[in-house]
C-alpha cells in the first residue's frame, strides 16, 4: 500500500495530460514517460492462461515415434503421424513429437525458436479432482490446501519496485486463487467496466467521478483514500485507451471466444504501459470424458481457439513482445488410454506451453519417460517428470527477476528448469 | 448412533442463554469513551447487526442497549416477517438426503440420462466445450425434459434458494446477531462451493452445522463441522484411511470397499475416476489444528497432524445418487449383524470401523488407547476445544472482526479467558466484547472496512428497501470481491480492509451506491421519498443534509458533507439530467422472480451473469435517475458509508 501513489503521481497522471496532446499511436508517446522502471529494464509482463478441466497433454503433443503404442492405447484417439499423408495428421515438429494440428497458428513461433513445450510436467500430489489440482497449482503448494495466498500474489510481493493499479490484472469474474493474498489484485471482465457509471445520465458520469475522487482524497482512513486516488488514477489511464475503438495492429485477428476478447484486453494493458505485470485468463472445456475426437471434433476446437488466441495476441503485441511472456498451464493429463466414450478421464502428466523471445523455443524441455506400460504413472497415466513448479521458478526467476523461490514456493526443494530460456 | 456426546448440545445452549440474559444489569462502558447513548446504539448495530434501518437506533435506545443485546443472545425477538420470507425457500425445509435427491448434481443427471438413453452417450456435457451450439441446445432440451420427468431441480436452485437465504436473514431477520454471526462462522469453518465434492452438502452444512450453534459452544459447533459431508469432502477426509497393514476397527469384511471386478470396469467407462483411498489424507486434520482451533503458532507439531489424521480416518460420507441403494444396502447389512460394529452412521455421515486406524496415537500429549473407533476423533475434538491456544486463536478472530483489523490485546486476553471460563460459550463471549472499553473505543469505532456483503446489506437496510429478487444484489456483492459461498481457500475470506479495498473493488463500490440509489439494482425496490416521509427537499443541499443523516445515523458528517456539497451542485450533473429527463409514466426496471423457478439444468454462471450483466447495461441507460437518487447513490459511495 506504501507509496503506490506515488508511481502514479509520477507516471501515470503525467501520461494522461500527454497523451492527450501527442499525435499518433499514443502508447508510443506513453513509453517514454512509462513508470518509473525496474532495476535493470523495461517492466515485464507475465501473462498466464489456466486450461481449466485438464487438457490431454498427450494429444496436444503426441510422441511420434511412440504412435505404434499410441494406436494400442487409444484406437479411436491417435491421428496419423507425419509419416502418412494428407491434413489429418499431427504436424511433425522433427524432434520425435508432434503438434496437434489445431495448434498450426503457432507452428511459426515454434520454427522462430519462440515457443517451447514443456512435456510430463505436472503436479507431485497424485489427486485427480479438478478442484484440488487446479488448487495446487494456483496455491503453488501441492497437497496443502491452507497456504492463504496464491504463487502469483507471492510474485507480486517479490518484484521489488513500486506497483501499479494493474500490477496484478485477471480477467476472470473472481479473483483467481493464484492472485489471493495481500498484494492488490484487480479481477475484470472488461475493461470497460473500469470507471464511475451515473445510469442513465453517462455524460454526467465523469462529473460524480471527480466527485467522488475528491471525495477519496479527502477521507479520513489512510487505506481509503490511497486506494481511492489509486482508484481515480487507474480510471483516467484506462479512460485515455479508446476502449471502443481499439484495433489490433498487424492484422491480428483475435478469435470471438472468452479467451480470445481476454488476451485482446491483456494486449490493450500492455501496450498502455498502465504496469501490468502480471495477467491471467483462463479458458474452459478440457474435460474430454466424452467424444474427445482427433484432428476434428470438441478437443481440436479448444486447440485451435487456445492456439487463434495466442497467435493473435503475439502479433498483436508488436514491439512490446521483448517484454511479454505467455504461459500456459493446465492442472493435470488425461489418461494415456481412451475410454469407453472415446474420450478420457482424468490422469497426471500434461504439457505447457511457454512463449517469448528470449525463451528457449523450438525444443521440448523435461524428460519423456516412454509409453511403456511399466513407465506410466499407476500403469494408466502420462508420469510427472518436471514439477509444474520447476517452470513457474524460472518463468519468475528470469522473466521477472524474481530469484526467491523459497518465499515463491515453500517447502518445495526442486530446481527450475534453467534450459527454458536462452540465457539464464 | 452409540455415543450420546456426538449431539448437539442443545441442552447446554439454552442454559447458557438464560444465564446471560439475566446478567446484563450493568450498563455498557460507552460512556467512559465519550459516546452518547444513541452513538453508542448506532455502534451497537454497525457491529453486532448489518447497521441500522431508519427507526432502529430510537428503537434500541427505548429497548435499552443491554436488553437488547440481551435479547439477540437468547433469541427472543419476534423474526415473523423474516420467516415468511424465508418459508418460500423450500429446501430449507428438506433433510439432507432429500436434497441430494431433489437437487442432484448435474454430471450425475447426466449420466442417468444417457444410461436412460434419453441423451446419446456421445453427447458432452452442455456448457462443456460446447462450441456447436445446435447440438448443445438439443442436448439442453433432452435433459429438460428428463429433469421434469423425474422430479429432479437444478443443482443451481439450490445455491440460489441458499444465497437467497443469506440476504434475506441479513437484511430482514429481527434476529440480526445470529445473523452476523453464522456469516462469521461459516467463514472461520469455511467450505466452498468451488468444490464439486462438497458443493452438494454446502446448502445443508450452513443450515444444520454452523447456523443452530451460533450461540452455543465452540466445542459443539466444531463437532458438527467434522462430521459433517460439506467439510468431509471439501477437506478430503472422506478418502482418509488407515494406512495399508495398520489395524483397524474392524479387521474383518470391508462392506464400504473400492468396487472390485464388472462394477469398476463399468466405473470407469462412464466417468471421472475418484481418486481411490491411498492411506491418510491429512488436509482436515492440518486445517483442523492450524485454521479451526490451536492456530498457526498454537504449538503443535507435523507429529500431531499425522496422529489426529489417524484419529480422522474412518470419517467418511455415505455415497448417494447412483451409488445410494448399494450403500444403504451395506449399512442394513452391518446392522443386521446385530450389533453396529462401530460403524456410526447419521444421515449423510459415516464412520467407517473397517478403515479406521484403531491403533494408539498421541495427540498434543495425550495418549489414545488402542482398538477404539469413532471416540478417537470425539476425543481429539474434545482436547482442541479445551486448549488455551484455542482459546487464544478464536478470541483474536472474534476481536478482528468486532473491535478492529488490530485489536489491542488486553481484549484478546479476555475474551481468551472467558472462552476458558465458560468452556468455549459463545453468547459469554459476545456478552465479554459488549462489556470491553476497547469495543466502544475512538480507534475502534467506524474503523472496520465493510465487506461487500456487509456493503450491500446495510444500503439496503439503511435505505428501507426490500428486497424482492436478492440475484442481483449478490452478483454486485461477487463484484465488489465477495461471491459468496465461493472463497476457495479454507482459510475463509480474509477479514481485513487491506483485502476488502482495491481499485477495482472501490470502484465497483461506488458504482454500487449509484446503481442501488438509482433503482438499477434489480430486486430491489426503494422509495426514496418515502425514507423522508414524503417531504421534498427543498434544495439539493438540503437534500444532501437530510439524507446523509437519515443513511449515516449518529455519525460524525461535518467533513463529509463539506465535500459532497461540490459534487452535486456540479452543473454538469443538473444538465446532463436534464437532457435525459424521464418520459412520463416510465416505470423503474421490476425484478423478475428468478431464485425458486426451474431454470435451464446447465451449470454455468458465467455465461448467466454476463448475459445478465449485458441486459442490465442496456436497462441503465434507458430510464434517467432523479437528482435525488444521484445525491443518495453519491452518499453510499462515500468513503463514510464503507465503514461501520
Amino acid at each position: 500500500m506504501i507509496n503506490r501513489r506515488s508511481f502514479l503521481k509520477a507516471g501515470g497522471l503525467s501520461v494522461v495530460s500527454l497523451g492527450s496532446m501527442a499525435g499518433g499511436p499514443a502508447f508510443l508517446t506513453r513509453a517514454a514517460f512509462a513508470a518509473p522502471e525496474p532495476a535493470g529494464g523495461r517492466r515485464k509482463v507475465l501473462v498466464s492462461i489456466f486450461q481449466r478441466g485438464a487438457m490431454d497433454g498427450l494429444m496436444a503433443v503426441p510422441p511420434l515415434e511412440e504412435e505404434r503404442l499410441l494406436r494400442k492405447y487409444r484406437p479411436r484417439l491417435s491421428m496419423p503421424g507425419a509419416r502418412s499423408g494428407g491434413d489429418e495428421r499431427a504436424i511433425d515438429l522433427g524432434n520425435g513429437f508432434g503438434l496437434h494440428p489445431g495448434f498450426g497458428s503457432l507452428r511459426p513461433l515454434w520454427s522462430d525458436g519462440r515457443l517451447a513445450i514443456v512435456h510430463q510436467v505436472g503436479s507431485p500430489d497424485p489427486t485427480r479432482s479438478h478442484f484440488d489440482a487446479q488448487d495446487y497449482m494456483e496455491s503453488g503448494t501441492p497437497g496443502r490446501k491452507g497456504t492463504a495466498t496464491g504463487w502469483l500474489n507471492r510474485v507480486s510481493g517479490l518484484l521489488g519496485h513500486e506497483a501499479s493499479p494493474f500490477r496484478s490484472v485477471a480477467m476472470t469474474p473472481a479473483l483467481p486463487r493464484a492472485f489471493y493474498g495481500d498484494h492488490p489484485a484487480v479481477a475484470l471482465e472488461r475493461l470497460e467496466d473500469f470507471q464511475v457509471r451515473l445510469p442513465g445520465a453517462l455524460g454526467a458520469s465523469s462529473v460524480v467521478g471527480q466527485g467522488f475522487e475528491a471525495l477519496y482524497a479527502e477521507a479520513s482512513q489512510d487505506l481509503l483514500r490511497d486506494t481511492g486516488g489509486d482508484t481515480f488514477d487507474a480510471v483516467k489511464l484506462l479512460a485515455e485507451l479508446d476502449l471502443d475503438t481499439y484495433q489490433p495492429v498487424l492484422g491480428a485477428q483475435y478469435p470471438r471466444s472468452p479467451l480470445g476478447e481476454s488476451l485482446r484486453q491483456v494486449a490493450q494493458l500492455v501496450k498502455a504501459d498502465v504496469g501490468l505485470e502480471l495477467a491471467f485468463t483462463e479458458t474452459g472445456g478440457w474435460d474430454t470424458h466424452v467424444q474427445q475426437g482427433t484432428t476434428n471434433g470438441t478437443f481440436s476446437r479448444r486447440v485451435e481457439d487456445l492456439s487463434r488466441s495466442i497467435s493473435a495476441f503475439w502479433t498483436d503485441l508488436g514491439q512490446h513482445r521483448s517484454n511479454v511472456v505467455v504461459t500456459t498451464m493446465t492442472e493435470f493429463g488425461r489418461t494415456v488410454r481412451e475410454n469407453g466414450a472415446a474420450g478420457t478421464d482424468h490422469g497426471h502428466g500434461s504439457c505447457l506451453f511457454v512463449l517469448g523471445d528470449e525463451v528457449a523455443g523450438g525444443r521440448v524441455h523435461g524428460s519423456f519417460e516412454s509409453l511403456d506400460e511399466d513407465a506410466l504413472y499407476q500403469g494408466r497415466d502420462l508420469p510427472v517428470t518436471t514439477d509444474f513448479r520447476s517452470v513457474f521458478a524460472q518463468l519468475a526467476h528470469t522473466h521477472l527477476g524474481v530469484g526467491d523461490t523459497d518465499s515463491i514456493f515453500p517447502g518445495w526443494q526442486g530446481r527450475p528448469t534453467k534450459s527454458l530460456f536462452r540465457r539464464t | 448412533m452409540t455415543n450420546t456426546k456426538f449431539l448437539p448440545g442443545v441442552v447446554t445452549m439454552l442454559f447458557t442463554c438464560m444465564a446471560v440474559a439475566a446478567a446484563f444489569a450493568e450498563s455498557f462502558p460507552y460512556e467512559a469513551a465519550g459516546l452518547t447513548e444513541r452513538r453508542a446504539a448506532a455502534h451497537l448495530l454497525d457491529r453486532f447487526a448489518y447497521g441500522p434501518r431508519p427507526g432502529d437506533i430510537d428503537q434500541v435506545v427505548e429497548m435499552g442497549l443491554e436488553a437488547w443485546l440481551a435479547a439477540q443472545l437468547s433469541g427472543a425477538v419476534d423474526d415473523s416477517s423474516f420467516e415468511k420470507l424465508a418459508a418460500g425457500l423450500d429446501s430449507r425445509s428438506m433433510k439432507l438426503e432429500e436434497m441430494l435427491e431433489t437437487f442432484p448434481p448435474p454430471a450425475q443427471v447426466f449420466r442417468e440420462a444417457q444410461r436412460a438413453g434419453v441423451i446419446s452417450r456421445d453427447s458432452g456435457l452442455p456448457g462443456k466445450g460446447g462450441d456447436n451450439d445446435a447440438e448443445r441446445r438439443e442436448v439442453r432440451r433432452s435433459l429438460m425434459g428428463y429433469f421434469q420427468e423425474k422430479g429432479y431441480r437444478p443443482q443451481r436452485e439450490l445455491i440460489a434458494q441458499m444465497t437467497a437465504h443469506k440476504v434475506f436473514q441479513a437484511v430482514v431477520s429481527e434476529h440480526q446477531l445470529e445473523a452476523v454471526l453464522t456469516d462469521f462462522w461459516f467463514n472461520h469453518f469455511n467450505v466452498s462451493l468451488t468444490d464439486n465434492q462438497s458443493r452438494p452438502f454446502v446448502a445443508a452444512y450452513e443450515r444444520d452445522a454452523i447456523a443452530p450453534g451460533v450461540l452455543g459452544s465452540f466445542h459443539d459447533m466444531l463437532v458438527e463441522t467434522a462430521a459433517h459431508p460439506a467439510m468431509l469432502t471439501y477437506l478430503d477426509n472422506f478418502q482418509s484411511t488407515a494406512n495399508e497393514g495398520v489395524r483397524t476397527t474392524l479387521e474383518a469384511g470391508a462392506p464400504f470397499g473400492p468396487p472390485r471386478g464388472r462394477r469398476r470396469a463399468r466405473m470407469r467407462a462412464d466417468r471421472p475416476q475418484r481418486a481411490r483411498p491411498q492411506g491418510l489424507n491429512e488436509n482436515y486434520a492440518r486445517e483442523l489444528l492450524e485454521l479451526h482451533t490451536l492456530g498457526v503458532d498454537g504449538g503443535y507439531s507435523q507429529e500431531d497432524v499425522v496422529e489426529v489424521a489417524r484419529a480422522f480416518s474412518g470419517w467418511g460420507v455415505v455415497p448417494f445418487g447412483p451409488q445410494a441403494a448399494d450403500a444403504q444396502r451395506q449399512i442394513a447389512r452391518v446392522r443386521s449383524v446385530g450389533a453396529d460394529l462401530g460403524f456410526v452412521v447419521r444421515e449423510s455421515f459415516i464412520f467407517r470401523a473397517d478403515v479406521h486406524d484403531a491403533e494408539t496415537k498421541t495427540v498434543l500429549g495425550h495418549d489414545l488407547e488402542a482398538g477404539r473407533g469413532i471416540d478417537d476423533g470425539l476425543e481429539v475434538l474434545d482436547i482442541l476445544a479445551s486448549h488455551p491456544s484455542t482459546a487464544a486463536h478464536v478470541a483474536r478472530k472474534l476481536a478482528v472482526r468486532f473491535v478492529s483489523d488490530e485489536p489491542p490485546q488486553g481484549v484478546i486476553d479476555r475474551l481468551a479467558a472467558t472462552y476458558l471460563e465458560s468452556g468455549g460459550q459463545i453468547a459469554e463471549l459476545i456478552r465479554t466484547l459488549a462489556y470491553s472499553p476497547e469495543f466502544w473505543a475512538q480507534d475502534a469505532r467506524g474503523q472496520k472496512i465493510k465487506s461487500p456483503f456487509e456493503l450491500a446489506v446495510s444500503a439496503v437496510r439503511a435505505l428501507g428497501a426490500s428486497v424482492v429478487d436478492p440475484a442481483d444484489l449478490i452478483d454486485w456483492v461477487s463484484r465488489m470481491g465477495q461471491p459468496l459461498y465461493t472463497y476457495q481457500a479454507p482459510t475463509g475470506y480474509p477479514d481485513r480492509a487491506l483485502s476488502w479495498v482495491n481499485t477495482g473493488s472501490l470502484l465497483t463500490r461506488m458504482n454500487f451506491g449509484l446503481g442501488l440509489a438509482t433503482g438499477r439494482v434489480m430486486g430491489v425496490e426503494l422509495d426514496l421519498a418515502a425514507l423522508n416521509d414524503d417531504r421534498e427537499p427543498e434544495s439539493l443541499s438540503e437534500a444532501l443534509e437530510v439524507y446523509a443523516g437519515l443513511l449515516l445515523p449518529e455519525r460524525e458528517l461535518t467533513s463529509t458533507l463539506e465535500q459532497l456539497y461540490p459534487v452535486i451542485h456540479d452543473p454538469k450533473i443538473g444538465e446532463c439530467v436534464a437532457e435525459a429527463a424521464p418520459e412520463e409514466g416510465s416505470a423503474p426496471p421490476r425484478a423478475r422472480g428468478r431464485y425458486g423457478q426451474l431454470r435451464p439444468p446447465e451449470d454455468f454462471p458465467m455465461l448467466a451473469g454476463r448475459r445478465r450483466r449485458e441486459a442490465l447495461r442496456e436497462l441503465a441507460s434507458s430510464t434517467p435517475p432523479s437528482p435525488l437518487a444521484n445525491v443518495v447513490g453519491v452518499i453510499l459511495g462515500s468513503p463514510e458509508f464503507q465503514r461501520r
